[in-house]
Order: structure tokens, then C-alpha cells, then sequence
């Protein structure tokens, strides 16, 4: 279709109208700064031909309320749309956009709030420079040799800068295996290599893993290590690439300029690039969306995918509540441990989440190992437990993940004298496969007479958010696929009247 | 032979497609799908396994409960 003029029909605390043929990215300014991307015909909603409307952004909305002048305009040729004084919501002030630290946020191509690098200075961004480098350097000395990939290398071919709209930095290197699980257990091996030089890592999947960056203001930053591999002519790089490739297109590397500094890219990047983006690579986007096809998503997500489950979801849930002592009353299930260890012992509490059971079980006397997913969510109560010099230990444990299941459950199983867990919303909390993983945890820390106390929702009915209910005799089945003793499978029904779902107990011994 | 004879003896081999249609042909492709998933999910166990090997077997070989413990110590650490 011909691309036409555009521009911008009405503005309100809904969202924008607009009008105009032909898609292109359009930048939306509050008081000069960029905050928002869109595409003018895929983002938008259409009622008749060329009338379109686009709401707000959830993670944008909750800022609506003030002053400011507004203008959009089109990406590529900058020609403005629109630019006015607005006022939203009540308030008289000027909007300020600003994060929990103070830095100015804008949204990034998957329209979340992040400290887009446009709103960064030079000093701000340079320890992410310094983490990069010493990043390769420790990937090479694991014999590897990576480079700038992703919008990083966008950035540096483009405009030898950071892109503004992007929010983390990427590497990525082509192993020399060709099998998937080679490739993961490289991924494995370049983690703990980067880990001991002492940065703070996280594991997305069998072939990416992140590195936590302070830039200069205290702004934590994301450096991401993506695995590829070629086999048989195809490029396959998490989390989106599939192409026809060479590996003379990637090998030996050669050097390109990112913010005055020399880093390593792919041997030809426009190739690299076109198999990222596509062939329109070089035309900025900042609203740009991956078409990665279905094969490639199956293909990826089964190599590599299904380790973190849900862990961004429990994560958001707890940011929150991060640094915050709970004051929640010791649970029953708590109260049954204590009780079954009147004489002394260790509890494993599994899924402690804020660590309110495991702060008042170490305050009874006992040792208590808080295992969660987002073990930070419980730092406040690790905290309290060190002033009051109680043995509570909090660690992670991720149930999707069989690397921490057995290596906790090593350390578990040498753990001397009387040993309970307690699993409170932790199976209906999970999948089939961290369900098993329960089960496999448990077997490990209980063997020798160890008791669990398990409480689940059983449904039918409502269940809290991010808990799915799961019959009690599927996770009895579980449990006995390895070893488990069945004491006690009780079930509850929900209150008469109420909506909420009916709740298991379970206790299990493993003798 | 005539378009018709080709098309009548094809129709036994193309079955699917002619016969029982194309709900049971996508069905075939769904279930097959799943367990072309199945099988690529054994990768990145197979490497979670081998790495645990790797990693843990040697220092909990040795006996000696300091180096096992930093052994353990220092694997949780990279995870």
C-alpha cells in the first residue's frame, strides 16, 4: 500500500488517535524526551480506513497524571505529528518519568519501563563498557570467542553507540559443537567462568545466561551471553535466530566501535545482522518486533528452553515486597513442624518465599534452610536472622532446573539428626516437571526417616494468583515414585458459599 | 492413462489428504510435533546430568568432606 502522510487526530488520558496509510515507527516525547515507540498500522487499532487508535501502555499510564508537552513524531525522517502542551489526570505538576532510583525510564521495544540507554550519560554507561570487555576476556579464556550481537552490534555497526531504545547489552558467540547438548553444557561452563570473576549471573536457559552490571548512578544494567551453533549450513542462535550461514561469515572475528571503544563483531556483521533483524536491518526501528518463525520458536524452546519456568512472574510478584520484613502469623504447617520437632532438628522450607515461617522456625531454635525460586525475596528475614544470630540459611532452589535440585539435595542429604520439610503452595506453585523435582528434593534431604509436611491447592475453585491446583493423589503418586512412605492425604473443601478452592494436606515419610 | 487413472492410483498413497482428511492429518502433525518436543527436552537434561557428573563426582570421589562441601559450595554458586 502507498504510504501516505500521517498525523495525530486527538490526544486524552486514554491514548492517541491518529491517522495515515503506511506502516512506519512513530516516537512519542513527553517534555522532549522520548518515551514511547509504536508502529502506526501493527500497534494500532483501526475502525475506519486510515483512522487509527492506540491506547497507552499499562507501564506507561501510572505516569499520566500531570503536565507536559507532548509530541510525536515519525522515527526515521523526524517529521513531527504533533506537539502540544498536555495536561493529564489532575495533578499540576510536570510529568517526570522517572524509575525508583531517580533515572530517567523510558519503554523498551517490549513495552516495558527500563533506563532505555537515551537517557544515559557517557560516565553512566561506561562500567557496562568495562563489563563487557572483562566478560569476553573471561569467555576467551574459556577458549571462546565472543562478540557484540543483537542490538549491541546494531548499535556499533549503525552508529557506533548504544541504541537509544535499546535497555540491555548482548554477546553471543558460535560454539564449535553442533549437538544441543554440547552447546548447553558450554553455556554451562562459560557461566561459571564469567561467575568467577566475581559478577553476579542468571540463567535464563540451556544457551543464555545474564550478567548483572552496576552502571555509574547504581542503575543495574542486563549483559546477556546468548549460545549459537551451526549445523548442517543453519545458523541457530538463541533466543531468535535460524539462517542459512557460514562460518566464515562469523570467524575469525573483526573489530568494530562502540561508544570510542574496540570490540569484537562477527566476521561479516552485515550478515549477522540481516540474519537478526532481517534485510531491513540498516532502517531504524524502535519498536521493532522479532517474526521469529514457529519452527524456530519450537525448535529453540525445545533444546534449550523450559529451566525458568514462570520465574519472571514470581519474581515481579516479590519486587515489591523486596527489603520488607513480613509480619505474616507462622502457618499451620510451620506450627506442625515445631511441634514435630519439640526436641530439635532442621527444617527445609521449600518455597519459603518471603521467609515468614522460616524466620519464626529458626526463632523456636531450630536450623532452618529457606530454599526458594527468588531466594532475594526473603533478604529482609535473612537479615533479621544474622542480627539475631539464628541458624536460618536462605539459598535458591529451582524446581525446573535438575542442576540445583541435586546440588542442594547433596547437601541436604549430610545434614545429621531429625529432618522435616515443609512444602507450603509450593506443588501447586510449579509444573509436572518441578513437581517431580519436589519429589526428587525431597527423597535427597529426607532419606533416613526425614518427614514432609505438604499443603496444596486441589481445586475446583479459586486458587491465589500464580498457584494452579493439582489433585492430591497425583502429587501421593509422585512422592511414591520416589520412595515416599504416604502417612496423611486430607482434603478440605472450601468454606460453604465461598469461591476459593478446596485445599490438600499431605505427610510423607521416607524411611 | 488419463488424469482420472492417476488421481485413482494415488488415492490409496495419498490417503489422508483424499480419505480421512485433513482433522486427522493435523492431528498426526500435532501429536508428532509433541513428540519431536519430547525428544529435543532430553537435551538440556542430558547436559544438566552430565554437567552434575562432571562438577560433583570427582570432589565427592575424594571422601574429603571440606572439598566436597566447597565443591558443592561453588557449583550452587554458578547456578
Amino acid at each position: 500500500m502507498v504510504a501516505t502522510r500521517a498525523g495525530v487526530r486527538r490526544v486524552d488520558d486514554d491514548g492517541l488517535a491518529l491517522w495515515g496509510f503506511g506502516d512506519r515507527a512513530v516516537d512519542v516525547l513527553f517534555d522532549g524526551r522520548r518515551v514511547w515507540s509504536f508502529w502506526l498500522e501493527r500497534d494500532t487499532r483501526t475502525s475506519l480506513p486510515g483512522a487509527r487508535s492506540i491506547e497507552w501502555p499499562a507501564a506507561l499510564r501510572k505516569f499520566l497524571d500531570g503536565r507536559s508537552r507532548l509530541t510525536v513524531t515519525e522515527h526515521v525522517s523526524g517529521r513531527v505529528l504533533y506537539d502540544q502542551e498536555r495536561a493529564f489526570g489532575t495533578a499540576d505538576t510536570r510529568i517526570e518519568m522517572v524509575g525508583r532510583s531517580g533515572a530517567p525510564i523510558s519503554l523498551d521495544k517490549s513495552n516495558r519501563i527500563s533506563p532505555t540507554f537515551d537517557t544515559r550519560s557517557p560516565a553512566d554507561v561506561l562500567p557496562l563498557l568495562t563489563a563487557i570487555s572483562t566478560v569476553l576476556d573471561a569467555i576467551a579464556s574459556a577458549g571462546i570467542d565472543a562478540f557484540l550481537a543483537y542490538g549491541t552490534l546494531l548499535g556499533a555497526i549503525r552508529e557506533q553507540k548504544f541504541l537509544g531504545h535499546d535497555s540491555d547489552a548482548d554477546l553471543a558467540y558460535v560454539s564449535a559443537h553442533s549437538h544441543p547438548v554440547d552447546v548447553v553444557r558450554e553455556s554451562f561452563r562459560l557461566q561459571r567462568a564469567v561467575q568467577e570473576r566475581g559478577f553476579h549471573t542468571y540463567r535464563y536457559s540451556g544457551a543464555a545466561f545474564r550478567i548483572d552490571v552496576k552502571e555509574g548512578d547504581g542503575v543495574v544494567r542486563g549483559l546477556d551471553v546468548f549460545a549459537g551453533f551451526i549445523d548442517d549450513g543453519v545458523l541457530y542462535v538463541m533466543g531468535e535466530i535460524a539462517a542459512d550461514f557460514r562460518r566464515d561469515w562469523v570467524y575469525p572475528v573483526r573489530t568494530c566501535t562502540l561508544e570510542g571503544q574496540s570490540f569484537p563483531a562477527p566476521a561479516v556483521p552485515e550478515r549477522w545482522l540481516e540474519a537478526s533483524y532481517g534485510p531491513s536491518w540498516a532502517v531504524p526501528d524502535p519498536a521493532f518486533q522479532f517474526t521469529t518463525s514457529d519452527r524456530t520458536v519450537r525448535q529453540l524452546s525445545g533444546w534449550f528452553r523450559g529451566t525458568s519456568t514462570n520465574r519472571a512472574a514470581w519474581e515481579r510478584a516479590y519486587s515489591g515486597a523486596r527489603g520488607k520484613l513480613p509480619t505474616a502469623k507462622p502457618s499451620a504447617l510451620a506450627r506442625k513442624a515445631a511441634s514435630y520437632l519439640s526436641s530439635g532438628g532442621t527444617v527445609i522450607d521449600l518455597g519459603a518465599g518471603r521467609g515468614a515461617d522460616s524466620l519464626w522456625l529458626a526463632r523456636q531454635g531450630l536450623s532452618v534452610r529457606a530454599y526458594d525460586y527468588v531466594p532475594t525475596a526473603a533478604q529482609a528475614v535473612q537479615q533479621t536472622a544474622l542480627d539475631e544470630e539464628l541458624d536460618l540459611d536462605v539459598r535458591m532452589v529451582n524446581l525446573n532446573e535438575w542442576r540445583t535440585v541435586l546440588a542442594e539435595g547433596a547437601r541436604m542429604a549430610r545434614v545429621d539428626g531429625p529432618r522435616v520439610m515443609i512444602a507450603r503452595h509450593t506443588a501447586d506453585a510449579t509444573n509436572r516437571f518441578g513437581r517431580q523435582a519436589l519429589a526428587r528434593f525431597a527423597s535427597m534431604s529426607l532419606r533416613g526417616g526425614g518427614r514432609l509436611f505438604l499443603d496444596v491447592w486441589t481445586g475446583p475453585g479459586r486458587t491465589p494468583d500464580r498457584l494452579k491446583p493439582v489433585p492430591i493423589d497425583e502429587v501421593a503418586r509422585e512422592l511414591s515414585a520416589q520412595g515416599a512412605r504416604i502417612l496423611v492425604t486430607r482434603e478440605r473443601p472450601a468454606r460453604a458459599g465461598s469461591q476459593r478452592s478446596s485445599r490438600g494436606r499431605l505427610v510423607a515419610q521416607w524411611d | 492413462m488419463g488424469l482420472k487413472d492417476a488421481a485413482g492410483r494415488l488415492k490409496p498413497k495419498l490417503g489422508l489428504a483424499f480419505g480421512r482428511g485433513d482433522a486427522d492429518l493435523a492431528r498426526r502433525v500435532e501429536a508428532l510435533e509433541a513428540d519431536v518436543l519430547e525428544l529435543r527436552r532430553h537435551n538440556v537434561r542430558l547436559a544438566e546430568i552430565a554437567d552434575v557428573v562432571q562438577e560433583l563426582l570427582v570432589p565427592l570421589a575424594s571422601r574429603d568432606q571440606a572439598r566436597i562441601d566447597e565443591a558443592i559450595e561453588k557449583f550452587s554458586r554458578s547456578l
